[in-house]
């Protein structure tokens, strides 16, 4: 399981991270904002992206759909503060898998990241 | 000119709630601390309570600032309580997490105002004892003070309509 994580915050990343190591997921790469994480998913394969949606650069959204251009069927999961249904339905139709509003306890990104992982396991 | 000043004295008290109520859920779920609310009041001049000051501009029908002000030992705290790191000064990672906190407040505050359209900007951090915020002209910032397991904050916001 590759996971491509996305997030300017490092603090944000490192939680995630630790989540995902909880769940024997330890092949994780980090982008600090869209423009860094599309050149690396350009350049690798990817089982999962995990992103924020306000990043300088390129915000989630673009690159939600840029990655939408190359390939349609990776799960992509928001993770952010961007709560409002408006918000959550421009995300649906650009082709986003899951979202997960921030704040979250440990045991609600736990759920959602095992959904995914199990199911792409 | 008063009734335009008590225009935007009323959008700012619009949002005493909503950052209320966001800052005590981010706290509990990221830190695992309740803050209570220890005050509310108008500020008089535009510096923030504290020495660190992590300031969101907040844009659409509704335009101002949002500062989550604190002092170093609780910036540390918050690092300390958000990914389990110790640190004995302001660094980058501090900063990271405070930011990451204000973040989250201002987005949660603004998904109660939904009806504003607002957006958010990307926090800055300023530090310094006496540093000033820029709020729009015309504005009475508000005050929140908090307490909590990691020491006092307050939240310091002010807004105008487009």
């Amino acid at each position: 399981m590759k996971v491509l994580l996305v997030d300017d915050s490092g603090t944000m990343r490192t939680i995630q991270k630790r989540c995902l190591s909880k769940l024997g997921i330890e092949n994780v790469t980090e982008a600090e904002d869209g423009v860094q994480a599309l050149e690396i998913f350009q350049n690798s394969t990817f089982d999962i992206v995990l992103s924020d949606w306000n990043m300088p650069n390129m915000d989630g959204l673009e690159l939600l759909k840029e990655i939408r251009q190359l390939n349609k069927e990776i799960p992509v999961i928001m993770i952010t503060t961007e709560a409002e249904r408006a918000r959550v339905v421009t995300a649906i139709q650009a082709g986003v898998s899951d979202y997960l509003v921030k704040p979250f306890t440990p045991d609600s990104l736990k759920s959602k990241l095992e959904r995914w992982v199990t199911s792409n396991a | 000119m008063t009734s335009t000043t008590t225009g935007k004295s009323e959008l700012t008290a619009e949002f005493v709630n909503p950052i209320i109520s966001s800052t005590i859920s981010v706290f509990e779920m990221m830190l695992g601390c309740t803050p209570k609310r220890t005050g509310l009041s108008l500020k008089a001049d535009h510096i923030p309570e504290h020495e660190l000051s992590a300031v969101i501009g907040i844009s659409g029908k509704a335009a101002g600032t949002l500062v989550l002000s604190l002092s170093k030992s609780v910036g540390i705290g918050i690092l300390d309580r958000l990914v389990g790191i110790s640190s004995d000064e302001i660094n980058d990672e501090v900063c990271d997490a405070v930011c990451e906190l204000a973040n989250m407040i201002a987005g949660s505050a603004k998904a109660q105002l939904e009806h504003l359209e607002a957006s958010i900007s990307i926090p800055n951090i300023i530090t310094g004892k006496g540093h000033t915020v820029h709020y729009p002209s015309n504005v009475v910032p508000i005050c929140i003070a908090f307490d909590s397991e990691i020491g006092t904050f307050t939240i310091e916001a002010g807004f105008s309509d487009r």
